[in-house]
């Protein structure tokens, strides 16, 4: 999958257009969100024991020239193929895309999936369904972008997507042919799922394939484990370069330089400054909060507990006392946390 | 987890890399308003596994910047919706077709800042834990803490204390001395652990994820360098956006938030003190009335008259409806929350302050 094919686009030959619409021969790029490349792997771990290849429709955006699709989200379609014929529930995918655009308003029907990297007949026929502009539930005017992804096991996940065009043929078969063009394609994640997919791979070397969620100071730990070593294999070639036993290169040497010269040239004492007026506000902070904790904790159970002291009247007047102690309490941390305010205020 | 089921007690999470993504894809798309979820798979021997998730509709309320709160609340409601039952009831449906894990196990929502122990949430944990299934969990998702660094997922589920209190809706300062309950105890939160399919550790491995260890040929020059497409992206894993060296603005966030919870606690307990006074009040002047009827009966023995009743005062004189305490209770344990949040916060980046300060001070 990590593997970049070269692409030549191909004005794609256009099928016959009614008036108006003005289908676009311009290139055309792909871009996978990893969860729809998870959610592709997850069905074909469900798939009936008897079926090869299992197939869904995937959804997602285009851009406004229509040149970039990125697909964000699919579901899976039962079908049920044999050798003669194909079977698609076409009703579960509209009452399923239905479902999927109350969710997602935002996303539109962009293609299909297949976890297999054949293209055979039963292929064109769905991918022109998902094309056609007929019954208007296809992509039309756009083209129906079809992804395979391999799931054999064993061997390495390949994923190809294409666009399709018809080709000439008689009526009769018109319905089960087209062509299959490749388009480039790239799997791309955004900051957000970096966390994730960070969480989700470091499980990859691991015999049980799970890990438990880590806390922001392990993670700590692993990158910085992670720079020292980097830092180690760097530092090992510039030496192996000065004792002359590895060749040098200036291109390596100038990036270094440069990547050094990045270094900010601060005065020791604003160091020193800076450095302590950010540990202090940390910490304050940090003591604050917990001040601010066991206070409410205190004044949680004062209020609960002054009740057990007395009954009848006795008790109104000396729960009435004790919240008001509790409350005093409250009134201290609340003037702290003002402080707290304005010293932040201060500093911002 | 004392839960008095027969069966063994829900001990772990066990979430698949799917649910991971799908709740992260969601939880960023809709950003800042709250986005929830709800999640499906199966329980097995004290495990609960989550296989699949799918978002709830957006709640379709007008879109007037003025009721950013109004919408804000319905989107945080939305698992207890009626649509969305239904909206679930038939996903479900569907989803059983294609061989998926079709049982309700739990909902998921998002948040940002830990800023999530409130009454919308305890709410819909309760309206699944007892109406659909008792094994459910709610998964937590904070936005802005995972950007910062490391992934930020719990799973909480509502202790059967809690639970049993909620049941019958009374948080009475009487009913709380009774049963014991603390906000620490409202929340149970379960150890959760990601889990990888076959075919995606597969995945895994063919992204590159490391620098190559081989030996490469030398760039002719710095531009050749710099475009050369064997120079790896930054790897998934571990992820070097936990050095980050930014403080100000988390600790910002993070005093404001405190303050708003201290304010909720104190208007909490300026309606307790309300409280207290109007009773008190209410109790004088029965005691009042009373030693009244007291002295009346005393007059009409002495002249041979039929005493009155004397526990009339319960129908002329109504006594003060105690405010639940819940609130209260919620709050204590946000308060909490934030406290522990600032706590790993701090020790992280105290951390990354002395390592810059000694990398940066000369001679040390």
């Amino acid at each position: 999958m990590a593997d970049k094919d070269s692409f030549l686009h191909l004005a794609r030959p256009l099928g016959p257009a009614p008036v108006g619409a003005q289908p676009s021969t311009a290139p055309l790029g792909v871009v996978i969100q990893p969860q729809a490349i998870f959610s592709i792997l997850d069905h074909s771990l469900r798939r009936p024991a008897d079926q090869e290849r299992v197939i869904g429709t995937l959804l997602g955006t285009r851009s406004e020239d229509g040149t970039e699709i990125e697909i964000r989200n699919c579901y899976a379609v039962p079908h049920t193929e044999t050798a003669e014929q194909v079977e698609v529930d076409m009703d579960y995918q509209k009452q399923m895309l239905a479902l999927h655009l109350r969710a997602n308003p935002r996303e539109v029907l962009v293609g299909w999936y297949a976890t297999s990297s054949d293209l055979n007949t039963f292929s064109a026929l769905i991918q022109n369904f998902y094309a056609g502009g007929q019954q208007g539930d296809g992509t039309w005017p756009h083209p129906a972008v079809h992804l395979t992804v391999s799931t054999v096991p064993g061997q390495d996940i390949e994923s190809r997507t294409y666009i399709s065009a018809p080709i000439g043929v008689t009526a009769e078969r018109a319905a089960d042919s087209c062509l299959f063009i490749p388009v480039p394609h790239e799997i791309k994640y955004g900051e957000a799922e970096k966390s994730g997919l960070e969480l989700i791979s470091s499980a990859k070397d691991r015999e049980d394939r799970s890990q438990p969620i880590i806390t922001d100071l392990e993670a700590l730990e692993r990158s910085v484990q992670q720079v020292l070593d980097m830092l180690e294999r760097v530092s090992n070639y510039v030496n192996n370069v000065l004792d002359e036993e590895a060749q040098p290169s200036s291109a390596l040497g100038q990036f270094l330089m440069n990547a050094l010269s990045l270094a900010p040239k601060v005065d020791p004492a604003d160091i020193e400054r800076d450095f302590n007026n950010h540990i202090q506000d940390v910490l304050l902070v940090s003591y604050l909060a917990n001040t601010i904790r066991t206070q409410i904790d205190l004044s949680n159970r004062l209020a609960t507990a002054a009740l057990t002291l007395g009954t009848g009247d006795a008790l109104t007047g000396e729960g009435g006392e004790k919240r008001e102690g509790g409350d005093n309490n409250r009134q201290k941390g609340d003037r702290r946390g003002g402080k707290g305010r304005q010293q932040r205020a201060q500093e911002a | 987890m004392a839960d008095a089921s027969k069966e063994t007690p829900l001990k772990a999470v066990q979430i698949e890399a799917l649910v991971v993504m799908k709740i992260i894809k969601h939880s960023s798309q809709s950003f800042p308003t709250t986005a929830t979820g709800f999640l499906v798979g199966m329980e097995a021997s004290g495990t609960l596994q989550v296989t699949n998730s799918f978002p709830f509709p957006t709640v379709d309320a007008p879109a007037s910047d003025g009721h950013q709160d109004s919408s804000s609340n319905l989107a945080a409601a939305a698992p207890r919706a009626k649509s969305n039952v239904a909206y679930q009831n038939e996903m479900i449906k569907y989803l059983r077709e294609v061989n998926v894990d079709a049982n309700n196990v739990g909902w998921y929502t998002s948040t940002s800042m830990g800023n999530f122990v409130n009454v919308n949430t305890i709410e819909n944990q309760f309206f699944y834990q007892k109406e659909l299934n008792e094994k459910t969990v709610a998964l937590v998702h904070d936005v802005s803490r995972s950007s910062q660094g490391s992934l930020s997922l719990r799973a909480y589920r509502l202790s059967p204390s809690f639970v049993a209190a909620y049941k019958e809706g009374k948080f009475t300062t009487d009913s709380l001395q009774k049963s014991g309950l603390r906000y620490q105890d409202i929340l149970v939160e379960l150890p959760l652990t990601i889990h990888n399919s076959h075919l995606l550790t597969s995945l895994l491995h063919q992204l590159p994820a490391d620098a190559p260890k081989e030996e490469l040929a030398f760039p002719p020059n710095l531009a050749a360098l710099q475009q050369d497409p064997n120079t790896p992206n930054p790897p998934l894993y571990p992820n070097f956006d936990s050095l980050d060296l930014s403080i100000d603005p988390f600790l910002e966030k993070s005093c404001d938030l405190l303050l708003e919870s201290i304010e909720n606690h104190h208007t909490e307990l300026n309606n307790h003190q309300y409280y207290q006074r109007s009773l008190a009040r209410e109790q004088a002047k029965i005691t009042a009335w009373q030693q009244k009827r007291k002295a009346e009966n005393a007059a009409r023995a002495a002249s041979k008259q039929a005493a009155l009743p004397e526990d009339e005062w319960q129908r002329l004189f109504k006594l003060p409806q105690e405010p639940s305490r819940l609130e209260t209770l919620l709050n204590s344990r946000q308060v909490e929350q934030y406290a522990r949040q600032v706590d790993g916060f701090a020790a992280g980046v105290s951390t990354k302050m002395f390592a810059v300060r000694s990398n940066l001070m000369p001679g040390e």
